[in-house]
């Protein structure tokens, strides 16, 4: 009897042990799934991260649709207060022109568009089916070049400070990252721009030689594109108007 | 009686549930050997009971070591690059199959025994 006794308390210390053991381990793994993390990878600190994160895109989110809003609220102003001076009128259609070109403001307008794709592999390089950045910014120039006065690559408007470049698995553009497809639209005359794309050698043939799946240029009689919302330079140190050379270098 | 160290093991889980009380990440490997090795030792013990060769401190002592040396030896395989982490696991997986099989053997062997004897006696 002694022993059974013994051994009812020994069990019992030992399987209190395990328990308390299985409870912890079990929280752990448990609260790691549920972050989707993998079960080596649980602790509170990505969790904060990973919490702090959404709430910074939400804000980031609000505060770049309160700059289009206040954007669009200034042009009605100017276009007011511009009404009664026929010289006030020209500048102000000159400063939106500018607004245009520096891609500050949204636009619409008839364009086309073109979507690339990375290739299927089919034994062939996997460099040469990817859709790189080079591939998106040769499209990009040869819309600039055939006169496009708009572009935009996924929803990204293109102003003079954007960089297309790789980082990693994924292309940047004004310092988003975006993946295939990607959906060139450029605002200019839609005929001209078609004509530029599809000339056969041009641009999409050689992307196509290249394994791409790049589809037909759609002409689009509305095309919308969001202005840039990124930050612009807040002072411009290292340029000025240049005023010696007043034309054009020849 | 029997049932006090079922009742521990509820406990032990709801504390362990319940408990705010965590370990770091890199640590997290050891508590998994660590289960295991309490694991083993448990069977090991309920088996060593059925064959009356039960002794509390030989099982404690069992126990606790176990659980110390499996952590142990996974910490010197992480430093060492070799995974002893492995050898710990084959090891308690091999022996706790080992001892559920015995104490099912002789959980079987009694029944039958007493089976026969209340044939006989009847």
């Amino acid at each position: 009897m002694r022993t059974r006794a013994k051994l009812a308390v020994s069990l019992t210390v030992v399987s209190t042990f395990l328990g308390l053991m299985v409870g912890v381990q079990y929280r752990q793994t448990a609260a790691s799934a549920a972050l989707g993390l993998g079960y080596s990878r649980s602790s509170d600190v990505d969790a904060r991260t990973l919490h702090e994160l959404s709430a910074l895109r939400a804000a980031n989110q609000t505060a770049e649709q309160q700059l289009t809003n206040l954007n669009a609220e200034l042009t009605t102003y100017e276009r007011e207060s511009a009404g009664s001076s026929a010289r006030l009128t020209a500048l102000q259609t000159r400063l939106t022109d500018e607004r245009i070109l520096a891609g500050i403001t949204a636009v619409e307008g008839p364009g086309v568009s073109v979507t690339l794709n990375d290739g299927a592999s089919g034994g062939s390089d996997v460099e040469q089916i990817l859709t790189h950045d080079w591939n998106v910014r040769s499209v990009m120039n040869e819309m600039f070049t055939a006169g496009a006065e708009a572009v935009s690559i996924n929803g990204y408007r293109v102003v003079a400070t954007s960089g297309v470049f790789c980082s990693g698995p994924v292309v940047r553009v004004n310092g988003h990252r975006l993946g295939a497809p990607f959906t060139i639209d450029a605002i200019g005359d839609p005929t001209t721009l078609r004509s530029a794309l599809d000339i056969p050698g041009g641009i999409l043939d050689v992307l196509r030689q290249q394994g791409l799946r790049v589809s037909i240029p759609q002409i689009k009689q509305h095309l919308v594109m969001p202005a840039f919302t990124g930050s612009l330079p807040g002072s411009i140190n290292t340029l000025t108007p240049s005023l010696s050379t007043t034309g054009a270098v020849q | 009686m029997i049932w006090l160290p079922v009742l521990g093991l509820v406990v032990g889980a709801a504390i362990g549930l319940v408990s705010k009380w965590t370990i770091p990440v890199e640590y997290s490997s050891y508590l998994s050997i660590a289960i295991l090795a309490a694991l083993d030792t448990v069977f090991g013990g309920i088996r060593a009971s059925l064959e009356k060769s039960f002794d509390d401190t030989v099982f404690l002592t069992g126990f606790f070591t176990n659980i110390l040396v499996a952590a142990l030896l996974a910490y010197i395989g992480v430093q060492l690059g070799v995974d002893l982490y492995l050898a710990a696991v084959v090891a308690f997986g091999v022996r706790l199959f080992q001892n559920i099989a015995v104490i099912r053997r002789i959980v079987v062997e009694q029944a039958q025994a007493r089976r026969k004897a209340r044939q006989t006696s009847n």
